[in-house]
């Protein structure tokens, strides 16, 4: 049986539909099926913008960008917001003073003599209850610790007289 | 309105007049030229599906579509189409008819004419 020159085309190109048709089919009831199992996550218009609401949202209520200021309204994993100075209160083992936690550190600067101030300073007996370093000058015989004449170096290496120091900046002079 | 070279009378059940149907199809021997002989398509199509090349034309039909990025057109319409409608009011049907008249269209020239010749190839073996 041969077939006529065109017949042959036709019927390719009735082939060729037949092909395009099945193919059409499936692309059809694939996108339908992705629609419906709600796998494509743009295809809703309010969740898109519900997404994009939420994000802006996030990103206002991000931490790392409202900084120190607005600390007080952030919110951990937990639930929980914290302040953003700590308040509890500790006693300094140095001078025996109560600190509060966030003004720890910078009392400790001042009270173990990383600053100007501690250093120059001389120890005193009435109300400091530790000292450790002496720089030679009379000290108090209440101390626990053993005073030396020899001047002991803290472990900056500078010598240093550790001694109280009111928080307004003043302290006693020998 | 069907074309019938004999009438043919109404069946009656019970005392139930039932209405003529007036799109029932012909009954075999009022058949027109259609009869019992298979048409030239339909033996072709049988060989071309008993000899695995329908399955094989097919394949290659697909992935050049997906490679000239034909099946990404049509899933941007279906995806609009069905973002407008709401994608619970839609069936297949309506997206095969969205598709089929586009998807036809804009299929690319070297696409058809690479099929058309690995079909045209098959009928000339297949003739013979």
């Amino acid at each position: 049986m041969s077939v006529p020159n065109e017949d042959t085309t036709q019927l390719s190109s009735h082939f060729l539909g037949d092909l395009l048709d099945s193919i059409i089919v499936d692309v059809a009831s694939e996108c339908h099926r992705i629609a419906k199992l709600g796998l494509d996550p743009n295809l809703d218009e309010e969740e898109e913008e519900m997404r994009l609401s939420a994000q802006a949202r996030a990103r206002v209520a991000d931490p790392s960008n409202s900084g120190e200021t607005n600390n007080k309204y952030v919110v951990d994993i937990f639930g929980q917001t914290h302040p953003s100075v700590a308040s509890e209160i500790f006693e300094c083992m140095n001078c025996g003073r109560s600190i509060a936690a966030g003004r720890f550190a910078p009392h400790l600067e001042k009270c173990m003599g990383k600053g100007r101030k501690a250093r120059l300073k001389v120890t005193r007996s009435s109300t400091a209850a530790q000292n450790r370093y002496s720089r030679g000058s009379p000290v108090s015989t209440y101390s626990p610790y053993s005073n030396s004449t020899t001047t002991n170096r803290l472990p900056n290496g500078t010598p240093g007289v550790v001694g109280e120091e009111y928080s307004n900046g003043t302290y006693p002079e020998p | 309105m069907v074309k019938q070279l004999y009438h043919v009378p109404p069946k009656r059940r019970r005392f139930i007049r039932r209405k003529h149907s007036v799109n029932r199809p012909p009954t075999p021997d009022a058949a027109e030229d259609q009869g019992k002989e298979p048409t030239l398509q339909e033996i072709i199509n049988i060989k071309l599906i008993e000899s695995g090349e329908k399955e094989r034309l097919m394949e290659l039909l697909r992935e050049r579509l997906i490679d000239c990025g034909w099946k990404d057109e049509m899933k941007a319409l279906c995806r609009a189409y069905i973002k407008k409608k709401g994608r619970n009011n839609v069936t297949v049907d309506d997206l095969v008819h969205l598709i089929t008249p586009k998807g036809r269209a804009s299929v690319p020239d070297s696409v058809k004419a690479e099929l058309l010749q690995r079909i045209r190839t098959f009928l000339m073996s297949a003739a013979l």
